[in-house]
């Protein structure tokens, strides 16, 4: 693996996200949006009954680790969407950048944009709400850590889908994200979900990380069995979402998929 | 430089490639030529790793695909007519970055010379996105040479080119291939370009060998004066099995 590349891959994207001003709406105007929409909610229904009033945090803190979560994932599909939307995909696999050294490189480049979109959060929660997450303190780590791993593991697997069915299966990329919140509980605890679906949500990674945060926020100590369970998963989701990569790239290749991209 | 032995590649019910050798040695300059649809660009992307056979051996610079694909890239420099490049980068940015990924520490220095080389230092601070199709071509060779690579791959190089900027392409190559001792493997319709490139040409047709020599014992083979008539015949043949 070399390192000099992976440099190369984090500064091409950089290039992207300095010229393309479309791509600051993911990391400026939807967290100011999410903010606006989830602070102004929870303080209607804090003005509702003064029980609610931890309404605010709960939404807040829900929203912008979900953008955690989601960013990492955009950052490694969408950085690999862009070279089928440039056409440029033969260019890169005729290069000698490995698959590994290419999503790596999408993956760091995502943590700077993490990074990126959560001062927009953070601004403009304090700024609107007076909302300050980081009185969360040192539990934000394994849960924001959690979500990175969940995100990085989706969009690789979002990789793999789109080498297999082509660039109209890319909706799953933004599909996916609506399906981690509904499932997640992001803003409230999985036996609010309908009972059915209960099994689904507990599976998942990120219902443990945001379970650890509601604990959190609630002034409970931080649940190191939902962190372990958490930790855990995120890494199945990584393996997983790797293989079935791997498995989609050797298909592509033996069929010359390559040959739709360019 | 680079060897590759009996490969075959189905697409369902199309047998693409049926049973291909292609060799070519170090500082060789060959041509891969045939219809269209005789399995040339199937071919090329074997070559490079982008597609898997079902059958068969290759070997670049001592390095056995898909094994050490990446090792075996960063002696080749791959570009395509058809290819365009990354849009919303600098034509420098994006030369830079792929001077990086084939591991070109000093990627400013590269991309100067590079553009200097063809001379289109000019287009540096456009963006790829506003070059016409013709300069676009030409940026892409210049990414194909910029790491200065032992073997040099060219899928239709000059398609889309003017007569004077191709001619200036086709110098620029030899040039560049006399100075560096880059072997060329190239395909081409353009059976001049072909003649003037190339010392050896192979022939595809319906997935196979046909022909292996140099353009005139070629074109003596087939009892044509040149490498154009050859082609015709081929093309006709082909079309003629299509139907």
């Amino acid at each position: 693996m070399s390192c000099h590349r992976i440099r190369t891959v984090i500064r091409r994207h950089a290039y992207v996200l300095w010229r393309a001003p479309h791509r600051w709406f993911d990391i400026a105007f939807w967290p100011l949006m999410d903010v606006i929409l989830f602070g102004s909610l929870g303080t209607f229904i804090a003005q509702q009954s003064n029980e609610s009033e931890t309404a605010v945090p709960y939404l807040l803190a829900g929203i912008m680790l979900f953008h955690v979560l989601f960013q990492s994932q955009i950052a490694v599909a969408t950085g690999f969407m862009e070279e089928t939307w440039s056409r440029n995909l033969l260019n890169v696999l005729t290069t000698p950048v490995t698959e590994v050294e290419y999503v790596a490189g999408t993956a760091i480049f995502g943590l700077a944009k993490v990074l990126l979109a959560l001062t927009t959060l953070s601004l403009t929660a304090f700024g609107f709400f007076r909302f300050d997450l980081g009185a969360v303190g040192w539990s934000l780590i394994p849960i924001a850590l959690i979500l990175t791993i969940v995100g990085w593991g989706v969009g690789i697997a979002n990789i793999g889908i789109v080498l297999r069915f082509g660039q109209g299966a890319e909706i799953l990329i933004w599909g996916s994200n609506f399906i981690l919140m509904a499932f997640s509980g992001v803003f409230n605890p999985v036996e609010a979900l309908p009972g059915v679906l209960q099994p689904i949500a507990r599976v998942l990674p990120s219902t443990h990380a945001f379970s650890a945060l509601r604990d959190v926020l609630a002034g409970q100590p931080l649940d190191g069995g939902s962190i372990a369970a958490g930790l855990a998963g995120a890494l199945v989701f990584l393996v997983g979402g790797t293989a079935f990569s791997v498995a989609m790239l050797r298909t592509f290749r033996h069929r010359g998929y390559v040959t739709r991209f360019s | 430089m680079l060897e590759a032995r009996s490969l075959r590649k189905r697409f369902k019910d199309v047998e693409a490639v049926r049973d291909i050798d292609i060799t070519v040695a170090p500082g060789e300059r060959v041509g891969l030529l045939g219809p269209n649809g005789a399995g040339k660009t199937t071919t090329l992307l074997m070559l490079l790793g982008a597609i898997t056979p079902d059958h068969g051996e290759i070997t670049i610079g001592g390095h056995a695909l898909p094994r050490h694909r990446s090792r075996a890239m960063e002696v080749v420099g791959f570009a395509a007519g058809y290819l365009p490049l990354p849009d919303r980068l600098k034509v420098s940015e994006a030369l830079g970055v792929f001077a990086g990924w084939y591991g070109v520490r000093d990627h400013r220095s590269a991309v100067r010379q590079a553009l200097e080389r063809f001379e289109i230092t000019h287009l540096a601070d456009r963006l790829c996105s506003e070059l016409s199709s013709g300069q676009r071509t030409l940026v892409g060779i210049v990414k194909a040479t910029l790491h200065d690579p032992a073997l040099l791959v060219l899928d239709e190089p000059t398609a889309s080119l003017d007569p004077d900027v191709a001619l200036r392409v086709r110098s620029g190559l030899l040039t560049f291939c006399a100075t560096s001792g880059a072997a060329l493997l190239v395909t081409s319709h353009d059976m001049r370009e072909v003649e003037m490139l190339t010392e050896r040409v192979i022939f595809v047709a319906r997935g196979e060998v046909v022909a292996n020599d140099t353009p005139a014992a070629v074109a003596a083979l087939y009892g044509h004066v040149d490498l154009e008539q050859v082609f015709l015949s081929l093309a006709a043949e082909h079309g003629r099995d299509e139907r």
